[in-house]
């Protein structure tokens, strides 16, 4: 059992790190905490499921689109949203949440409530390693996770716009001198910090159904690992979710299920207390820094 | 002389329109029924159609007779929340009063969703004298209040199933299971929420530890919870012929989908809420054969031809809102209280809420959930024989698709069969 701990503990840091990628990307580049993110979770997984039920497009196309929708949607929030209060940071807070309250709050109101929205899973098999029995959807959510790490880690390191995007995470204003349009980057962040949200509820959203209660969950589980591995830091992102997705399925198997939804925000409480900046934050506090 | 004559008749004219007028205004006035529940999650939404749809049979045959007058019904719903996770019951309690005291209702319908809401809402409800006949929230705790203090209480009743009843069909299928397979192996797992925490703990104590059932574990998991792979891994490790699910939140589905992809060889049977409906064979992919699922009460989400009122309502919901019931739990029941209230109200000849919860006590309905009467709980009494009693119904998927009603006896369509790949111990 304890092997089946482990590998299940695996999948649940993959989930955590891949709804968390798109946030930490986005907050790291712009320094916008988009609190909207768990709402475009929910929208692209909804969108999907209306392109597949309504207009009859194939699963993979319906999964493409809505990503791309998504995209749009960030881009467009943050040209005609946050730019407007960009540099005031409860502002942009306020925004985002508000965006996102209402897109969730719109779908409840349309009655987007039931178990008949949900997405098919990609690949329906499961595979035996001994005693354990796997899904494919899982190891597939697992795959796609370490390909978007290494992936991001390419894309910021061997691109224009990702050396950009990290330009302007390391100083703005020398970025500025150098040419680099700094809204430009930070709307491009922000799409694609939406992107990401919406490739996480793709492969995700298949293990259960789609909710707009969910998309509050997404977003804290998406806060709790950046605040705990450090906002900005995709390093402490993968740390961060290793963590807290073991620490949930061991609790879950040798405590009790009871407090496993607990460890998240523990895990928030503690690194606060110790490191405000997170395990490897950027943004280091006065006494961090002395 | 004349113009004083004239002006007598005009203001003897005013005074005539203007009590003509309020009369008319009296006439016209709706009786008012306040529907606070939690609209974001399946039961509440389905419940507050199926009171629409009541309210609408009602008012097309001009309404419910009160004093002698006809006056429509209107409803005055809001989404307390109650059921989300993390909403603290306050926020809840909150949305009760604001519709009470703004739409000043003659009668709360469907009422929270969950015990915790309903049980802390019992004073506030008692405080403005409103008929509640709550058909969602199941604890016994509430009865137990109305039991205590009969006089402050005795306008909350409840229609539904509460988890003594659920209790009773749970451990009734559990024993048929043992009859029929010898299974005494079971894995609870169950929503960490008053209702589920009951039903799991009586079904351990009034069944299972006196039938010589081995109860492996018995977990509780809170709402919102999405991963139930330790559970399932824990349940195939010790063994478990059965597993027991208690849960009412759209996160459990997840909960069927891995008992699937991760094989666990043990028969599934208890209370999921995505199972009920039939459009859960396309939601699981097909994958749910063999699954058992209790209705909580008939109608909802299943019909049964030995009711013909529980087929008339499940087809005109159908036939209404253009899909079927998904909702094992609320809409039949909510469906009934709106007669069982339009009745009362005709009964008593008033809105007085004092006249009208009398005649709620005396309540005697044959509908779509069975013959519905109150106990001195305020509980409708549930039963296995629709014609004493309402009921519930427990089913299982076939592996083609079908649900078969297959407890209790009286209502049952046929036996409880295994799923492919699982033995019978006798």
């Amino acid at each position: 059992m304890f092997l089946g701990t482990v590998v299940y503990a695996i999948f649940n840091s993959a989930i955590l790190a891949l709804m968390a990628l798109g946030f930490n990307l986005t907050f790291g580049i712009s320094g916008v905490a988009n609190f909207a993110y768990g709402a475009m979770y929910i929208l692209s997984a909804y969108l999907s499921w209306m392109f597949l039920h309504f207009l009859n497009f194939p699963y993979w196309l319906s999964v493409c689109v809505s990503i791309v929708f998504t995209m749009v949607l960030g881009a467009l929030m943050y040209r005609y949203v946050l730019l407007r209060v960009r540099g005031q940071p409860l502002s942009e807070v306020i925004a985002t949440f508000g965006i996102g309250l209402a897109i969730l709050e719109l779908f409840q109101y349309l009655g987007f409530v039931g178990y008949e929205y949900s997405l098919p899973v990609m690949i329906d098999k499961s595979i035996i390693f001994g005693d354990i029995v796997v899904d494919m959807q899982r190891i597939l959510i697992t795959a796609v996770a370490i390909f978007l790490m290494a992936g991001l880690w390419a894309f910021t390191h061997h691109t224009r716009i990702g050396l950009a995007f990290r330009g302007i995470a390391q100083d703005e204003r020398t970025a500025l001198t150098f040419g680099i349009d700094s809204d430009r980057i930070g709307m491009i962040s922000v799409s694609l910090g939406c992107g990401l949200a919406a490739l996480a509820a793709a492969v995700i959203i298949p293990l259960g159904s789609i909710s707009p209660g969910d998309g509050y969950d997404v977003l804290m589980k998406a806060l709790a690992v950046c605040i705990v591995g450090g906002l900005g830091s995709t390093g402490g992102v993968i740390v961060a979710s290793v963590f807290i997705g073991f620490a949930e399925r061991l609790t879950d198997t040798y405590i009790s299920s009871s407090w496993t939804m607990i460890v998240s925000l523990a895990a928030i409480l503690i690194v606060l207390m110790v490191k405000p900046s997170g395990l490897f934050g950027r943004q280091k506090e006065l006494e961090e820094r002395i | 002389m004349r113009s004083r004559s004239f002006r007598f008749s005009l203001i003897m004219a005013t005074l005539a329109a203007c009590l003509f007028g309020a009369q008319l205004a009296n006439a016209a006035e709706p009786v008012v029924i306040a529907v606070p529940t939690s609209l974001g999650f399946l039961e509440g939404k389905e419940a507050v159609k199926a009171v629409e749809m009541a309210v609408g049979e009602i008012n097309a045959k001009g309404g419910v007779t009160v004093g002698g007058q006809k006056r429509l019904l209107e409803i005055a719903s809001i989404d307390i929340r109650d059921a989300a996770p993390g909403v603290p019951v306050p926020e809840a309690l909150l949305g009760i009063e604001k519709v009470i005291l703004e739409k000043k209702p003659a009668a709360i319908l469907v009422g929270p969703f969950r015990s915790e809401a309903l049980i802390a809402g019992m004073d506030l409800i008692s405080k403005y004298k409103v008929p509640t006949i709550g058909s969602i929230a199941m604890s016994p705790a509430s009865e137990k209040k109305v039991k205590e203090e009969p006089e402050k209480y005795k306008y909350v009743f409840r229609d539904c199933l509460n988890a003594v009843y659920l209790v009773k069909y749970m451990a009734g299928t559990m024993a048929a299971i043992n009859k029929e397979f010898g299974f005494t192996k079971v894995y609870v797992m169950h929503q960490d929420v008053a209702w589920a925490r009951a039903t799991a703990d009586l079904v351990k104590s009034t069944y299972f530890d006196k039938a010589g059932w081995e109860v492996l574990e018995q977990e509780a998991y809170p709402t919102g919870a999405s991963d139930f792979s330790s559970g399932l891994l824990k349940a195939r490790s010790k063994g478990a012929q059965v597993i027991m699910p208690i849960f009412d939140m759209p996160q459990s589905g997840i909960l069927v989908k891995q008992w699937k992809s991760m094989s666990v060889p043990a028969l599934m049977a208890g209370f999921i809420s995505p199972l009920a409906g039939r459009d859960a064979w396309k939601t699981f992919d097909a994958k749910i054969g063999g699954a058992m699922n209790c209705i909580f009460e008939m109608g909802s989400a299943i019909a049964s031809d030995k009711i013909p009122a529980s087929v008339e309502f499940y087809n005109g919901y159908k036939k209404t809102y253009g899909h079927e019931m998904e909702a094992g739990h609320g809409p039949a029941p909510s469906y009934e209280a709106v007669y069982i209230l339009a009745q009362a109200i005709e009964r008593a000849g008033s809105l007085d809420p004092d006249a009208i919860t009398a005649e709620l006590k005396k309540t005697d309905r044959m509908g779509a959930i069975g013959r519905i009467r109150f106990d001195e709980g305020n509980q409708a009494i549930y039963g296995f024989d629709p014609k004493e009693t309402a009921v519930g119904a427990v089913f299982q998927w076939t592996e083609d698709g079908e649900r078969r009603i297959v407890f209790p006896e009286s209502l049952a369509e046929g036996k409880i069969e295994l799923p492919k790949g699982l033995k019978p111990v006798k």
